[in-house]
């Protein structure tokens, strides 16, 4: 035990020491394909409408044409004081996107979580319970066909069937326009916001507004979650100590719901972390098709006007947590699971 | 089945229930919280805001909402051009034109109580020299000398040079006032800390990306707004904000639908299309160094062979008109010069001519270069339409390219011979339309023309008092304009918004001006 523990500590510090290179590779790149990229924030601001030269003056007073060299130095000074600046565009410190529209993308990304694991472990539990039957493949058609979609055809299509044809769900946003003016942010969480005020009726407003984003983007995910249960539940039925307990006369029905499930879930645990991940950096097509104002919306606006710091501070950001999440997912499976050894 | 299993069954039963009656919960709740705020205008657009402080914006979504909350010493339309007193009482050149100065109206309270005085104007003037924003909005003040206060309600501009144009240039984004000391006078203010001016709206909620909410101001000198508040929602697709309008989600919206949604919308049960005159215009910008448009035949069989009237119908549906002249139609000075030199429609046999008399062989290769992703996916359109019309007669090879804005505004006179650009006033002139594309100091095309009549003649138009003269001047620039053909203009835009048809007065907004007077609106 005592060698177990001290592997998974130094397994732990060489994760976190390798943090600073990853970081430092990533924002080298992020700032080299930026400035790689034809167009820079101030010709998007002012073409079409100002005089090149005064488009060169602008350009010399805010450093742009410093030597790229200068600039990077710059940018990585910054950087290390955690000073993540702000956006040429509007002047909205970085910081404060990633805790506005962070959260917007936050609480889509939980409800979509939701969506995806429930409707991806049923079914892929199904799938697995019942291998080689008409159940097995539907859902595995199902989880196919659902992945292959692209996730904005999906929104489209929910749109137009529940918010136009039938009308009992709301088509963008996150609230109503009159629900969203009276709603006293506290933590940016719509629906933990609306509890906090009290008010029922924007909760309610909030939710409805949550159901089809969240639904369409869990929906696409779950696809993953079908295939990886369904795989995992086959192999954890065949399994010695399943035998044992069908040998014991337990109920087919306790073994694999009660042993053979719990156990297959477990590398469930490390797609769902990182799926997450990955979808806090911005569900970029759902946020665009609902109107959805997360992070991924917000990057594509200032990648449009070649924001360098927006979108510089924004991706280091979320690299951070992309980081930090993958190393907590690790460390979760190494308590979870004895036998994963370091 | 077990106990437990019918436990699981109750549960899911019931999570089924509560999703099924939030849903249908919801919807009442949400129908009776809007039918209750039924003063408030709910608009949408896909414009997007960069700066609410007026020193820092120079696009059209911060515009839209500083119209609300600002105000300017002069202001143009509901319906007329010409400026006339708002924040001011009384206007005039003294003298020459190059000292301009004006009487404040007294009485006037900015929205945190402050009294609106000459020390304000000065301030306001100020910081938007002295901050050079990047936005660019600091350009239309490059002829102010100086602005200083004469008293507690009098103002005197002094310019670098004569300009008769000065008290339109009152009237733009530029010279919306704010209060002394509340604005900094080296920086822009934040978009999220609290905005004051003197406009018949405050800003009660911004949420970047989202929304801004206005409040009816009740401490407003002037005229009270016809309904109680506005909120304008921000949307990046249009089919999204097209699907809030016909589910009742917005009341109306402002900038920008696709010409087939708008036809659709125009067929919807409920919905109003609304059409006012425009001041907006798409041409074709000539690079005059670059081969082969730098061959004034070259322009000229271009000139020759626009389709306007074929884009107009076929590709907008009749929601924009054939234009001739860089100058808008429809205002004072405008005179049709392309199609006096050039005729109204397409005529290949001229413009062979052009070509053989210059000794060019046929075809002509030429890249026309276009980017859907600032003007709209029919500039696709547009330009197959233009490709069509130059192809038919074998007199030209014309390739199509486009580029996303961001790389496409940084290209435009460096590497692209010809390219479409958009333009839509800042005051609503004549000169709004010759400057910026004929002046060799202000022309911001890159295109490379310098005319040395052309410069006189808008030179001389800057310093003329006498209108007749003026506008005689400003015919004599678009003659040439078209004899020179550096660039082509083919379509003006109308003012348009689209509404629920319980929303009144939109039409009384829709001018060239295409300043959308929410305060005008009721439902």
């Amino acid at each position: 035990m005592a060698a177990q523990g001290t592997s998974l500590k130094s397994y732990l510090l060489t994760r976190l020491a390798l943090v600073i290179p990853m970081v430092f590779i990533l924002l080298t790149m992020v700032f080299l394909l930026m400035r790689v990229a034809p167009g820079d924030p101030i010709s998007a601001s002012l073409g079409g409408r100002v005089p090149q030269a005064e488009v060169d003056k602008i350009r010399h007073r805010l450093g742009y044409d410093k030597p790229l060299i200068v600039q990077y130095r710059e940018y990585l000074w910054d950087t290390a004081r955690l000073d993540f600046g702000t956006t040429i565009t509007d002047r909205r410190p970085v910081t404060e996107i990633i805790k506005v529209n962070g959260a917007a993308t936050l609480e889509l990304t939980i409800a979509a979580m939701f969506v995806a694991i429930t409707v991806g472990v049923f079914f892929g539990l199904v799938a697995g319970r019942y291998r080689d039957t008409a159940a097995d493949a539907g859902s595995r058609l199902f989880g196919i066909v659902i992945y292959a979609m692209p996730v904005f055809f999906l929104g489209y299509l929910a749109q137009l069937f529940f918010g136009s044809y039938l009308g009992i769900l709301p088509t963008s946003d996150r609230a109503s326009p009159l629900t969203e003016a009276l709603l006293t942010p506290h933590t940016n969480l719509f629906l933990i916001d609306t509890l906090i005020n009290k008010n029922w009726a924007a909760f309610w407003d909030v939710f409805r507004h949550l159901i089809l984003p969240a639904t369409t983007l869990g929906l696409v995910i779950s696809g993953i979650f079908i295939r990886l249960v369904r795989v995992n539940v086959i192999r954890t039925l065949k399994d010695d100590y399943i035998e044992a307990a069908r040998a014991r006369g337990i109920s087919e029905r306790s073994v694999v719901y009660n042993h053979a499930f719990r156990n297959a879930l477990v590398p469930v645990i490390t797609i769902v972390g990182l799926q997450m991940a990955l979808l806090l950096s911005g569900a970029v097509l759902t946020e665009t098709t609902f109107n959805w104002p997360g992070i991924g919306h917000q990057l594509i606006f200032y990648l449009d006007n070649r924001d360098y710091a927006a979108v510089q501070g924004i991706i280091v950001v979320f690299a951070l947590v992309v980081v930090f999440i993958s190393l907590l997912i690790d460390l979760a499976s190494a308590f979870i699971d004895p036998r994963i050894r370091y | 089945m077990n106990r437990e299993g019918k436990w699981r069954l109750a549960a899911l039963l019931a999570f089924v229930l509560v999703v099924v009656a939030a849903i249908g919960a919801g919807a009442a709740r949400s129908a009776m919280t809007h039918k209750a705020a039924g003063g408030i205008i709910v608009d949408g657009t896909t414009d997007s805001v960069t700066n609410i402080d007026p020193a820092g914006n120079y696009d059209f979504g911060s515009a839209t909402a500083d119209a609300l909350i600002f105000q300017h010493l002069l202001e143009a339309g509901p319906g007329g051009l010409t400026p006339h007193p708002v924040l001011a009482t009384k206007c005039g050149f003294k003298g020459n034109l190059k000292t301009f100065s004006c009487t404040l109206r007294k009485g006037v309270k900015f929205h945190n109580g402050k009294a609106f005085t000459a020390a304000d104007v000065v301030w306001s003037f100020d910081r938007v020299v002295r901050i050079k924003d990047p936005s660019g909005i600091y350009t239309l003040l490059s002829n102010l000398k100086s602005v200083k206060a004469k008293g507690k309600y009098g103002v005197v501009f002094n310019l670098k040079a004569p300009q008769a144009t000065w008290p339109q240039i009152l009237t733009t984004g530029a010279a919306q006032i704010v209060p002394k000391g509340v604005y900094p006078l080296k920086r822009v203010k934040g978009n999220t800390t609290k905005q004051i001016g003197t406009g018949p709206y405050t800003l009660s909620k911004y949420s970047p990306g989202q929304q801004a909410v206005f409040k009816k101001f009740k401490g407003y000198w002037g005229k009270p707004a016809k309904n109680d508040g506005v909120i304008i929602r921000y949307y990046t697709k249009s089919s999204t904000m097209k699907l809030a309008l016909t589910r009742k989600d917005i009341d109306m919206a402002f900038r920008d639908f696709t010409p087939t949604e708008l036809i659709s919308l125009g067929k919807t049960k409920g919905i109003v299309v609304h059409k006012g005159k425009g001041a907006t215009i798409r041409y074709l910008v000539l690079n005059l160094k670059m081969s082969p448009t730098d061959k004034l035949a070259v322009r000229k069989a271009i000139a020759y062979l626009v389709p306007r009237q074929t884009i107009a119908n076929r590709v907008y549906h009749g929601l924009v008109k054939p234009l001739y002249s860089m100058v808008a139609a429809g205002l004072p000075g405008h005179i049709d010069a392309f199609k006096t030199v050039y005729g109204a429609s397409p005529n290949q046999a001229k413009a062979r001519a052009a070509l053989v008399a210059a000794g060019i062989s046929r075809p002509v290769n030429i890249t026309l270069w276009y980017t859907p992703t600032h003007y709209g996916d029919s500039s696709a359109d547009e330009f197959a339409e233009i490709q069509r019309a130059m192809q038919a007669g074998g007199l030209f090879k014309v390739t199509l390219k486009s580029a996303e804005w961001a790389q496409y505004s940084d290209a435009l006179g460096k590497q692209y011979g010809a390219f479409q650009l958009g333009w839509f006033p800042d005051y609503v002139d004549g000169e709004n339309y010759l400057l910026p594309f004929y002046d060799a100091k202000s022309n911001f095309t890159s295109n490379n023309y310098n005319s040395a009549k052309m410069n006189s003649l808008l030179t001389k138009e800057q310093a003329t008092r006498v209108t007749a003269k003026r506008l005689a001047l400003m015919r004599s620039a678009q003659t040439l304009a078209a004899k020179d053909a550096p660039i082509i203009p083919y379509w003006q835009g109308a003012m348009i918004a689209v509404s629920r048809n319980n929303v009144k007065n939109i039409p009384k907004t829709l001018d060239p001006t295409f300043i959308m007077r929410f305060w005008l609106i009721s439902k």
